[in-house]
């Protein structure tokens, strides 16, 4: 397949929380969303499998967020790729390759969304995964700034997204 | 009572923004600057404690606990100023 193919979509559904600072579900005129708090970092987890149709070209996750509130400030995000090869993983244990950020702040209106795209070149960004395999997709939003710069005082939402080849 | 720590002050940023959050109230204050308003707040609070309590009649100065002058004050400034 080619560039900018879709590879996976996910929608708040799809959130398979974790155990702890897990994004809490909501909705918002009818739309399913994902909460981030604004003080605490707070995650999401999707697990998927990369078609086997993927190129090798690495892939783009587009992140459609909106906020809760907030219409100016700065909000940073977070995305990290765990490749679960049949064989070799042992899933009792996370084994989340380094996360990639991007800035995805609030637009001028509430309500209007905000997309983010983070890239994942291919090899160790992604965890090295490969066409047909099992992956999990976390999210993360860096509310305590450790990372980059997150001023926004409230939530911020996920409404979907998407991964892409790059 | 001293003035509250910094991780105090900051489970009350994490408030704010969930009440804010729920009510999706239009709110752009910066973290940076929500935390200037708190901690100003809890200075207030910390140097005018002496003046409000003084404004307490008797018997209420000399019977109410400080955590229950508190809740007055508490009970009184949010049935004022809310919406």
């Amino acid at each position: 397949m080619a560039s900018g193919d879709t590879l996976a979509i996910f929608t708040p559904y799809h959130n398979e929380p974790p155990s702890s600072i897990y994004a809490t579900l909501d909705i918002r005129n009818g739309h399913p969303t994902l909460d981030f708090d604004g003080t605490t970092d707070e995650e999401a987890v999707f697990t998927g499998i990369l078609p086997r149709h993927y190129g090798g070209g690495g892939i783009t996750v587009d992140l459609h967020i909106s906020f809760t509130s907030a219409t100016s400030g700065n909000a940073y995000w977070q995305v990290s790729i765990e490749r679960m090869d049949d064989g070799t993983l042992d899933i009792d244990a996370d084994s989340f390759a380094s996360a990639q950020g991007v800035a995805g702040n609030p637009n001028a209106t509430s309500g209007v969304m905000t997309l983010a795209s983070v890239g994942f070149t291919s090899g160790s960004q992604m965890d090295s995964l490969a066409a047909g395999e099992m992956f999990r997709l976390k999210v993360r939003r860096d509310a305590d700034g450790t990372a980059g710069t997150d001023d926004v005082t409230t939530d911020a939402e996920l409404i979907g997204l998407q991964v892409r080849e790059t | 009572m001293a003035v509250l720590t910094s991780v105090q002050r900051l489970a009350i940023r994490q408030i704010c923004g969930r009440r804010l959050s729920e009510r999706r109230e239009g709110f752009n204050l910066t973290k940076a600057d929500l935390d200037a308003a708190i901690a100003a707040t809890d200075s207030w609070i910390d140097s005018s404690a002496a003046s409000f309590n003084s404004a307490l009649p008797l018997p209420a100065r000399t019977t109410l606990s400080a955590t229950q002058k508190a809740e007055l004050f508490f009970l009184v400034a949010s049935t004022r100023y809310s919406g």
